[in-house]
């Protein structure tokens, strides 16, 4: 009790009353802490899908049988292409595809149905726009799955194949593609809406001049920062529940792991973000200079986290510079709890970096915060 | 104005194109005397073209991958080295001697379980392999599903007891890009988004500047229009923007080996418009608000999203679902981006994008005019 009526009488109080209030007033701050975080999580959960289905085919089936019509609806049996055009011969399917209006292409050779009636093998030409690697590579992958299982199907005698592989997906099986996007937005969102007010509050008192009327106050600089820093803390948090309950209710994400152990590191991140937009607010001398700097930060940041592509994906000197991105735990770490649902222990590496960065950037900015005052 | 240029060409300036070449020489001078704008408007889109260039890529290479063989015969031996032999895996630690743990501690991305009795089973007809693959990267879940089934079924083929039934074989070619390599795709892309963020963000930052110190209301009292002051902010900007696209477009050649496939007048006139039309895109935030703050985070945050997200750069525009997709109709990035691929990549040359050149004129005339009826009135209540 005594330590508590000691708080509520202490300068540190009176100073965090102050900036409680000097946040509420400020109208822009408050609509940077919900309206940017809802859209982007909405835009970058709905707008990011990686799937490959309904693609559009153009067929020319020089064929004419049954035997090619059953062929093409097994191709388009599963959705990953629709027929959207019969040209008529091979010239015309190639300008459709240059002009790209299909995306992939198949020519069925008049010997279609001979060939497979007198047991020979016979050749399809498949040709697929390769612009966008990433669908060409999958849409490849399909066209030959399907033609090898509709061939079995034509020999009853091979129907099994020897290998058979059944594939189960972990943590997602529906493979949505929110799923993957969402918790990684999370982190995204904190990072930006995170440095992004705690700068601006910073630097707005040194731009207007009122924290040189602070610093004449008996109050130390650790005692100004932390009260600077508290109410951003709860005030960010709340942007942290905001996000959860939209990816609970919204895009029915399972956060199988436990809540409040990601309440918790979500916090732990959240001074990470501070500490980013305190240190930008140090190293910059005008708003302007804050907002233009945060952007250049903040895009490497970003990309290199895997929120958006995966880390696996890039070069190795991005995959290791990736390291050095504290998003890049946090989004491990919301990625584990929220799909995987692990324990703590496997995510013992990545919460040491973030608290090792939360301590670096928070001890940096105070110390260049203090000489900045003397 | 107290720029001395203008008050000399005093006859000059009464022709009305005179008048906007003049403001666009002194917006100019003034843009190139403002260091840290300059640094920014030439190291910025650099910095964004490296990392997006080299860091974007959607199909992983190496993926981890753990093995249970619970056979742990020759043939069982033989099928896992042919899995690791494609390049496209490294081998992972089977942790706990369960399947599922080395990918719950995001060590592997997938594990194959080879079943006890798997040669003598594959003697006999026919055995199960099973995958279990880390669903979280969806995309890469997918192409690890495709590869481990391309490898089986090759492996099958080099088994002594398989006979290959006759039926059809698909000749696959892929067009324009036979290597898959992504950096074809993702960089014209990457064009798309920086030549619309930093010409629209240096133009409403130039705009704003002149609200804020209040040089704007000068204006006002001269003779020059809200029209004419425009144009002539505009072309400044518009020239700042060329010599970005420059830039940006020369330096990806040297980078990512880039190489014109077709004529280079689709691409010339449609950059030309469609930085055009990300200056007026600038001009109007500029217009709308109030303070530099504003007009930065108006045009990153807007600009940045709705070019990085809504344009097809990383994913296919027709995986955009319904209501955002009618946005990303009035996108000029879209548009810009279906041309700067067929450029570089594509090379149908105009009867695959004569389309975006009308698209993107109307569009930029349309963001303009709503930027000068802003900056009219406002002069009107001055």
């Amino acid at each position: 009790m005594n330590f508590i009526r000691r708080l509520f009488e202490s300068r540190f109080w009176a100073l965090t009353l102050k900036e409680i209030r000097q946040i509420l007033k400020n109208r822009q701050l408050i609509f940077l802490l919900i309206f940017p975080p809802t859209v982007q999580l909405l835009i970058f959960g709905l707008a990011l899908s990686p799937n490959v289905d309904h693609l559009s085919l153009g067929i020319v089936d020089y064929a004419r049988s049954s035997e090619s019509r059953e062929f093409v609806s097994a191709l388009v049996e599963n959705d990953v292409f629709d027929v959207a055009a019969y040209p008529k011969n091979q010239a015309e399917l190639g300008q459709a595809v240059r002009n790209g209006q299909l995306i992939a292409g198949l020519v069925i050779p008049p010997s279609f149905d001979r060939d497979l009636n007198q047991g020979d093998s016979t050749d399809v030409q498949v040709l697929i726009d390769g612009v966008d690697a990433n669908t060409a590579g999958i849409a490849r992958g399909y066209i030959q799955q399907t033609i090898n299982q509709y061939t079995r199907q034509l020999n009853p005698q091979f129907k099994t194949a020897l290998i058979e592989t059944q594939t189960r997906f972990l943590y997602n099986p529906g493979l949505s593609s929110s799923w993957f996007f969402v918790p990684g937005v999370i982190g995204l969102v904190l990072t930006l809406t995170g440095s992004l007010v705690s700068s601006v509050t910073v630097i707005r008192e040194k731009d207007i001049g009122t924290l040189e009327q602070l610093l004449m106050t008996p109050a130390a600089g650790w005692e100004i920062l932390l009260a600077k820093v508290v109410p951003l803390f709860i005030l960010l948090m709340g942007d942290v529940l905001l996000a959860s309950a939209m990816g609970r209710f919204v895009f029915q994400l399972p956060f199988r792991g436990n809540f409040f152990l990601f309440l918790a590191l979500s916090g732990l991140y959240v001074f990470v973000s501070i500490g980013i937009g305190i240190l930008l607010a140090t190293l910059a001398r005008t708003q302007q200079q804050v907002v233009l700097t945060s952007f250049f930060f903040n895009v490497p940041i970003i990309q290199l986290s895997g929120a958006i592509a995966p880390i696996e994906s890039m070069p190795k000197f991005f995959q290791i510079l990736s390291w050095l991105d504290p998003l890049r735990h946090y989004v491990a770490i919301a990625r584990s709890l929220i799909l995987k649902g692990v324990a703590v222990e496997a995510l013992l590496p990545n919460i040491l970096t973030l608290l090792m960065f939360a301590v670096v950037l928070l001890s940096i900015s105070v110390r260049r915060f203090r000489s900045q005052l003397n | 104005m107290n720029w001395p240029m203008t008050r000399q060409t005093n006859r000059q300036t009464n022709r009305p194109t005179s008048r906007i070449l003049s403001q666009a020489r002194k917006e100019l001078v003034q843009f190139s005397r403002d260091r840290l704008t300059v640094a920014l408007a030439l190291i910025l889109p650099l910095g964004m073209l490296l990392i997006y260039g080299y860091a974007i890529r959607l199909e992983a290479k190496n993926i981890p991958l753990s093995v249970q063989d619970l056979d742990r015969s020759p043939l069982s031996r033989s099928y896992v080295e042919r899995l690791f032999a494609t390049n496209q895996f490294i081998p992972a630690p089977l942790i706990d001697s369960s399947p599922l743990s080395s990918l719950d501690h995001g060590l592997a991305k997938a594990t194959v379980v080879i079943p006890p009795h798997f040669s003598r089973e594959v003697a006999e007809g026919g055995s199960q392999v099973q995958i279990l693959v880390d669903g979280t990267d969806v995309n890469n879940a997918r192409v690890i599903q495709n590869s481990i089934r391309g490898v089986t079924n090759f492996f099958i083929q080099s088994l002594p007891n398989s006979v290959r039934p006759e039926g059809i074989r698909a000749r696959v070619r892929i067009w324009f890009n036979p290597g898959r390599q992504e950096s074809l795709y993702i960089v014209p892309g990457i064009f798309g988004v920086v030549l619309w963020v930093f010409p629209s963000m240096l133009s409403a930052i130039a705009l704003v500047r002149e609200k804020e110190q209040g040089t704007a209301i000068q204006v006002y009292a001269s003779d020059l229009s809200s029209t004419e002051w425009l144009l002539g902010k505009g072309l400044a900007y518009w020239l700042v923007a060329v010599a970005e696209a420059a830039v940006v477009m020369g330096v990806s050649g040297l980078l990512f080996g880039l190489r014109l496939q077709t004529g280079p007048f689709p691409l010339l006139l449609g950059t030309g418009i469609y930085l055009a039309a990300a200056v007026s895109f600038g001009l109007f935030v500029g217009a709308r608000t109030g303070n530099q703050n504003g007009a930065v985070q108006g045009t990153a945050i807007v600009g940045f999203l709705t070019s990085f997200l809504l344009s097809g750069f990383i994913y296919r525009l027709e995986n955009i679902p319904f209501p955002l997709s009618l946005i990303s109709n009035i996108i000029p990035a879209r548009y810009y981006i279906l041309l700067t691929r067929d450029a570089f990549v594509r090379g149908a040359g105009w009867a695959g994008i004569w389309f975006v050149l009308p698209i993107l004129a109307l569009q930029g005339f349309v963001l303009f005019k709503l930027a000068s009826k802003i900056m009219q009135s406002m002069q009107l209540s001055e």
